[in-house]
């Protein structure tokens, strides 16, 4: 019989529930999210729960048998929120705690290439939307965006912006998972925002978006005209938030 | 004119610049807006698939010279336009703190004389910096003909500097440019290469020192308006890496935006042609050939089916199959299909285990390239026989497996050229 072990959506808890599946030490074992398991007849479900010592241990093992590299590909590969990215983890902790920081470099087996993957595509969006996020002006000089990323990669984003856009009161706010990072007198939390009032922008908003457009449409050459590459580099999905493909 | 009116014919005068980088500069962290990433940033991309990282534009698109292959010459009665130094600074701001942008390119037509323009370039980025306290990334041209002060000044508002050679020999400078010469064009590049290397030097030992330039300088060369080799414009690519230390040459492929009995008469730009040398030039910077190696005078002319290193491979079988699990970083570099990245997984990962050509195409390797140059633990899967010729219509069919085999295999080629982009990874 094997064991999934679940926690409730924190990343502490995943911590948790990593640390159980270690201990425990079962061939076939799996993580997963609360809210993700399936009913079967031969698993046994084990919620963790959350308990800081024992997340603190999972970290302790990452970055003693790996290194801070490894932590950082743990982390990264959570916040893909991608199905079945626990397990992956999962394995190659395992793995970690075998080998040692050698297994980092062991490309070509897939518990490793599997998470490094997860958290090169976590990274790549994360780039991506250091570029993408765009902010409009509020009434009151707040300056606000909504994003909708494939990953969580919300709390990746902001020490940019901070550095950035210090001086200024921001909110990026994650549509899809309905949270924001909420950025006011150079404090930064984090808040769940779903209902959305409508909101009142500043007088000069429109002018910036319309110069933004009209530079946006004149800096293409009309002779080099490539759709396909631009929707390589700006898929589809990416554009709903744009200002310049609004 | 209104503000938008005026945008709208500066952007468009500025956009045949290729130079989009913002990378190379980790300015910021002193209060003030903005920081500049090492990495640099693009923020969007144009319907021509082309990058949009800063708010490109001429400070004007008035000229006094008359050089043919520009947009901006002085005979074209195009509507002209002026942005004063604290318009350019207010909508550079503007843009930035929405994040449409990393900063700001500003260029210019020549007004009144080189050094009255510079010196309104100049106000208006310092505006930026003083009034605005902006960090982030600012590239400057340099007008050439322009004071050496200025120059100098120039380079320390600015990230990156640039001036444009646009014309690869002096010849052709005289026949499109008449206002320009090698040596106006030259005098400002080497000056500016001084002062950046001068200032690395002092900032390594006084960190205080102020930058110059930070993120270099670069360039650009239009391709296809005059008639240079690929070889002469590869090989002066060499030299300005290596003499002036230049971070970047950009290659423009030329479009016609005159009639002018001085130009040829091109249909469409050459893209495909573009694309080659920028596969040329990424060989020459980081994967450690030399232009000499890539194109000698029998052959000046990159070859338009396949790709320079996959050329220099085939004329160099001799050297090839190569065993991944021994060879060095410098020769794995050398094979068809294996990019910089992928190279340096390999090395990482036989530092683990021994590689299999399996293994090989989960690190990233492009095997229908790669498989003709490579064994790994002794095995082999590429053809019997060591024939160039055999491999050339293999390479080629996989170009264009769906179809016949078209000997010039020009569709698949015009499609490369056309949706590739340039990310260095042949």
């Amino acid at each position: 019989m094997s064991a999934t072990y679940t926690y409730d959506g924190t990343f502490a808890s995943f911590l948790t529930a990593l640390d159980l599946a270690l201990e425990k030490n079962l061939p076939d074992s799996s993580l997963a999210r609360e809210t993700e398991t399936e009913a079967g007849l031969f698993s046994e479900f084990i919620s963790a729960g959350s308990d800081p010592v024992k997340a603190a241990r999972a970290r302790d093992l990452v970055e003693s048998r790996g290194s801070a590299e490894s932590w950082q590909h743990v982390r990264f590969a959570f916040l893909s929120e991608v199905r079945g990215s626990e397990t992956a983890i999962l394995e190659y902790v395992n793995l970690l705690a075998a080998k040692g920081p050698i297994a980092d470099s062991m490309l070509a087996d897939d518990r490793v290439k599997k998470v490094h993957t997860l958290a090169a595509s976590v990274g790549g969006e994360t780039h991506m939307f250091k570029g993408f996020v765009r902010f409009k002006e509020l009434a009151d000089k707040t300056l606000y965006s909504k994003i909708e990323p494939d990953h969580n990669i919300l709390p990746l984003l902001t020490p940019h912006f901070r550095a950035r856009l210090g001086e200024f009161n921001w909110v990026i706010h994650d549509a899809k998972r309905g949270k924001a990072a909420f950025y006011f007198d150079k404090r930064l939390i984090y808040a769940p925002l779903t209902a959305e009032r409508a909101l009142e922008f500043d007088g000069k908003e429109a002018e910036v978006q319309t110069l933004w457009k009209h530079f946006f449409k004149t800096a293409a050459i009309k002779e080099r005209t490539n759709p396909k590459l631009q929707r390589q580099n700006v898929p589809l999905k990416y554009r709903k938030h744009l200002t310049e493909f609004e | 004119m209104d503000l938008e009116k005026k945008l709208e014919i500066l952007a468009d005068s500025a956009k045949y610049d290729a130079s989009c980088a913002s990378s190379g500069s980790d300015r910021g962290g002193a209060g003030g807006t903005g920081s500049a990433h090492m990495s640099g940033v693009c923020h969007s991309w144009a319907a021509d698939g082309r990058c949009i990282s800063l708010l490109k534009i001429l400070m004007t698109n008035e000229c006094v010279y008359d050089c043919a292959y520009c947009i901006n010459r002085r005979s074209n009665d195009s509507p002209k336009a002026i942005l004063t130094p604290d318009e350019i600074a207010g909508l550079t701001f503007e843009f930035y703190k929405r994040n449409y942008i990393e900063g700001l390119f500003l260029s210019s037509g020549i007004v009144v004389s080189p050094d009255r323009t510079m010196e309104l370039m100049i106000e208006a980025v310092r505006k930026l910096r003083e009034i605005f306290r902006f960090n982030g990334y600012v590239h400057m041209k340099v007008i050439p003909g322009a004071n050496q002060d200025l120059i100098d000044q120039a380079g320390l508002w600015a990230d990156r500097v640039s001036v444009n050679i646009e014309l690869p020999t002096d010849k052709s400078l005289r026949l499109l440019a008449p206002g320009k010469t090698k040596a106006t064009v030259l005098g400002p590049m080497s000056r500016l290469a001084q002062r950046i290397s001068a200032s690395k030097d002092e900032r390594r030992s006084i960190k205080s020192s102020p930058a110059f330039a930070p993120a270099g300088q670069s360039t650009q060369l239009i391709i296809g308006a005059t008639p240079e080799t690929d070889r002469e414009i590869i090989k002066l690519s060499e030299a300005l890496y290596d003499k002036m230390r230049l971070k970047r040459v950009y290659y423009s492929a030329f479009v016609p935006v005159s009639k002018d009995n001085r130009l040829p008469a091109l249909i469409e730009p050459p893209l495909l042609r573009e694309h080659r040398l920028y596969q040329a030039d990424w060989l020459l910077r980081f994967y450690g050939f030399t232009a000499d190696e890539l194109l000698d005078e029998k052959h000046p002319t990159l070859d338009l089916s396949f790709d320079p290193k996959t050329v220099w491979a085939l004329n160099n079988l001799d050297k090839f199959p190569l065993e991944v699990n021994k060879a060095s970083y410098e020769e794995i570099l050398r094979v068809p299909g294996i990019g910089v990245t992928s190279a340096k997984r390999i090395l990482r990962a036989r530092r683990a285990a021994p590689l299999s050509l399996d293994d090989l195409k989960k690190l990233g390797v492009v095997m229908k390239r790669a498989t003709y140059f490579v064994t790994a633990g002794g095995k082999y899967r590429g053809l019997k026989k060591d024939s160039g010729e055999a491999i050339k219509i293999k390479l080629l069919e996989h170009k264009n497996p769906n179809g016949q085999l078209d000997l010039f295999g020009e569709k698949a080629l015009v499609k490369e050229g056309l949706t590739g982009t340039v990310t260095g990874q042949l």
